[in-house]
């Protein structure tokens, strides 16, 4: 392990939506880093992850020291440090989705792509080469009811089948 | 004050007290982890679980309460007359009931869960929590049968080591970042049983920040594990094979309390001591590391004087005999003195009196480190004068506030000299260009110094002295405390004690000092300079004596 600094060759700005965007969301915290997770996604939606660049320039936005803005980020598994496909696909892994065979969705994906589940220190084995798609296994996504279920990005889908799964992805530009 | 009940004793405490420090003040072990007095209390190592009792309405007496509480955040209050336990009783706790017993045996078997048990390759063996509460308050098995965590060892700056297996996860290192340092560079990185301390870094597990500020070493000694190492001190002594004085770091005028470890070839460590007035439980990483001069090759470790033009080694006799030969024939008003910041308030003492009542001249000088910026942390603040004792040296040599340690005022303190005895100790100190000329006009220049300096190197005389860590003696930091220094290690060859150097100098110049030991010079100096009455080594002890009561 080296002990050489690394440098940032382009820093990370928000864009101009963004920056405004951020600055609605601090005024309703009492302490600015209060403000980390809003502003985390708000910085992770515009760059896809939360590289280093990100993380130096939250802290500072924050005014806090950078170890508090990676503490964060290792902590939710919402966050990433490497770069993911476009669509993030996350199957969840729960009982009673695992009852309603969400096993069968899960390898279907994994055939249909020929990838592997990502984990959260190596994204690259769950992601398509061409960057469209992230597999991840998901902690229950509440949705018990309607099992099994799988998230793409924000939008949850219910009863899922291999069939049914293979619709939705494939309608996914 | 509030009345507590603790165990079976029956004890006073200060209102405000946490049941750690009551029961530590009354000897009484409260085993913890995450708590340390000087940082804040998270309560997360559950360690000093204690059974507070309450008064139970339906049973109308005082029973244990339903659920033990973290011996670290409860604190003790004196209680309105109607809410007395017993009757009299502010508190009442036990810690060492049954229930605390199996709590303490539980905790620590969830936190061996991942432990490799290497003590026997491992720093902190010896001094080591984890393995001392183990022994007194574990159950000496696991019943955790699956694969351990193994998390990586890391490289956190330059002196700090992580050896992520051990460590506990208590978070003191990462408080003291945040509160003391103010610098923040700790953190916990992922969660729940993979929680690991670390510093910032990318995906690549290169860093974004290193572990670098001043303070950094201080993280070694809060972590209750060997989980934080020096690399300094890394495989070189087992803590039991070392001997330990109480001393004062000589590395600023702060005048932080340490202990010095060592054997019989040298020092191995330095650690800060508790004052609570100087450097609490901290100390600076300049101080904690700078001691490597003391055990250098490099040492002077015979007198030298110059012969054609070269040093050449000589007898103590010699050389003492040359320089009273020297100055018995030098005009009085042309020897010069100079001191040191750089020595302890006995030497000044003597050279003092060696100028003042032996030579008669009132050419008196101070010489020393150069001045460096001031660091200044949230709860700790290393100070700009590099020397341990300018107060004590201006007090001893009765130089006005103003004798700063410029080499102007070096200058003319040697400017008309003939003769110059110079006492240094800071022997890393580059002389410029003017200083030089000016040294080099002087007749007969004498040089006691630890090093062959920039000084050294112009001197007709060379006498090797001693470091702190091979002479007793008492600094005075800025604020006006006088501590003392210990002696730990025998001084290098045929080096001697600087008063001793000073006093056979002084009496083969015609003066009649008899001192014995450093202690008895203290006396004289309680006696006879202002504000030092109290300053004894007796009253001094390990906690220091303030000048004028602690008024200044």
């Amino acid at each position: 392990m080296s002990n050489e600094l690394i440098q940032i060759e382009t820093p990370f700005q928000f864009s101009e939506e963004n920056q405004q965007e951020f600055e609605r969301l601090i005024q309703r915290y009492p302490v600015k880093e209060a403000a980390m997770l809003p502003t985390l996604h708000l910085a992770q939606k515009q760059a896809g992850y939360i590289s280093p660049a990100v993380m130096e320039h939250v802290a500072e936005l924050l005014e806090l020291p950078v170890m508090k803005v990676k503490d964060v980020v290792t902590f939710y598994p919402m966050f990433f440090e490497e770069p993911v496909g476009k669509y993030v696909i996350r199957v969840c892994y729960t009982l009673p989705c695992a009852l309603r065979d969400c096993k069968l969705v899960l390898e279907h994906i994994k055939q249909k792509f020929d990838i592997d589940v990502a984990s959260e220190t190596d994204l690259a084995k769950g992601t398509t080469p061409d960057e469209k798609f992230t597999l991840l296994k998901s902690e229950c996504l509440a949705s018990c009811d309607v099992a099994p279920v799988v998230m793409v990005n924000d939008d949850l889908y219910k009863n899922l089948t291999p069939e049914k799964m293979d619709e939705i992805l494939d309608g996914l530009e | 004050m509030a009345f507590i009940k603790l165990n079976d004793l029956e004890v006073e405490v200060e209102d405000g007290t946490n049941i750690i420090e009551a029961a530590r003040q009354h000897g009484i072990e409260v085993p913890h982890y995450c708590y340390h007095p000087g940082l804040t209390r998270p309560a997360n190592c559950r360690m000093c679980l204690v059974e507070p009792h309450v008064f139970f309405p339906p049973a109308g007496k005082v029973v244990p309460d339903r659920q033990l509480a973290t011996g670290c955040t409860t604190t003790v209050r004196t209680a309105p007359p109607d809410r007395k336990l017993d009757g009299k009783y502010d508190f009442i706790v036990r810690t060492d009931s049954p229930r605390v017993k199996k709590a303490r045996e539980d905790i620590l078997e969830f936190l061996l869960v991942h432990h490799p048990l290497d003590c026997p390759v491992c720093d902190q063996a010896g001094e080591c929590d984890l393995q001392d509460f183990s022994y007194n308050h574990g159950s000496g098995k696991s019943r955790y049968l699956e694969v351990k965590n193994v998390p990586p060892k890391k490289d956190l700056g330059p002196d700090v080591l992580l050896y992520s297996t051990r460590c506990i996860v208590c978070t003191r290192c990462i408080r003291f970042c945040d509160e003391v340092a103010g610098t923040g560079e700790l953190g916990l990185i992922h969660r729940g049983s993979h929680d690991e301390i670390d510093i910032p870094r990318d995906h690549d597990e290169n860093p974004l920040r290193l572990l670098d500020n001043k303070l950094a070493g201080n993280v070694v000694d809060i972590c209750p594990v060997g989980a934080l190492i020096s690399k300094d001190f890394l495989f070189k002594s087992r803590p039991w094979f070392m001997k330990q004085v109480n001393s004062v770091c000589p590395g600023c005028s702060v005048g932080c309390n340490i202990t010095v470890d060592y054997k019989e070839d040298g020092l191995y460590r330095i650690q800060p001591r508790f004052h609570e007035d100087i450097n609490q439980h901290w100390m600076c990483d300049d101080g904690r590391l700078g001691y490597h001069y003391v055990n250098s090759e490099d040492r002077l470790q015979i007198p030298m004087k110059r012969v054609d033009g070269e040093l050449v080694p000589t007898s103590w006799a010699d050389a003492l005999n040359l320089v009273v030969e020297k100055f018995s024939e030098t005009d009085p008003d042309s020897i010069a003195i100079i001191g040191s910041a750089q020595a302890t308030n006995e030497e000044n003492y003597l050279l003092g009196k060696l100028a003042h009542e032996i030579l008669k001249t009132e050419s008196i000088g101070l010489f020393g480190r150069e001045p460096d910026e001031e660091h200044k942390f949230p709860q700790f603040t290393i100070d700009a004068d590099k020397n341990p004792n300018t107060r004590g040296a201006r007090d001893m040599l009765k130089l006005g506030d103003d004798a700063s340690l410029t080499e102007e005022v070096f200058r003319d303190g040697i400017a008309n000299a003939k003769a110059v005895y110079l006492v240094n100790g800071a022997p890393e100190r580059p002389l410029d260009e003017t200083a030089k000329q000016a040294l080099e006009a002087v007749d007969f220049l004498v040089v006691q110094d630890i090093f062959e300096s920039d000084v050294a190197q112009l001197a007709d005389v060379v006498l090797p002295g001693v470091t702190f860590a091979e002479k007793e003696g008492t600094f005075t930091n800025a604020k006006g405390w006088v501590q003392r220094i210990h002696r730990a290690v025998d001084p290098p060859g045929e080096a001697r004690t600087d008063w001793e150097i000073i006093q056979q100098l002084a009496n083969r110049l015609g003066g009649e000092m008899n001192y014995h030991f450093a202690g008895e010079i203290a006396l004289d100096i309680a006696e006879n300079v202002p504000d030092y009455q109290d300053a004894t080594h007796q009253k001094i002890g390990d906690g220091g004596v303030k000048l004028n009561g602690g008024n200044n």
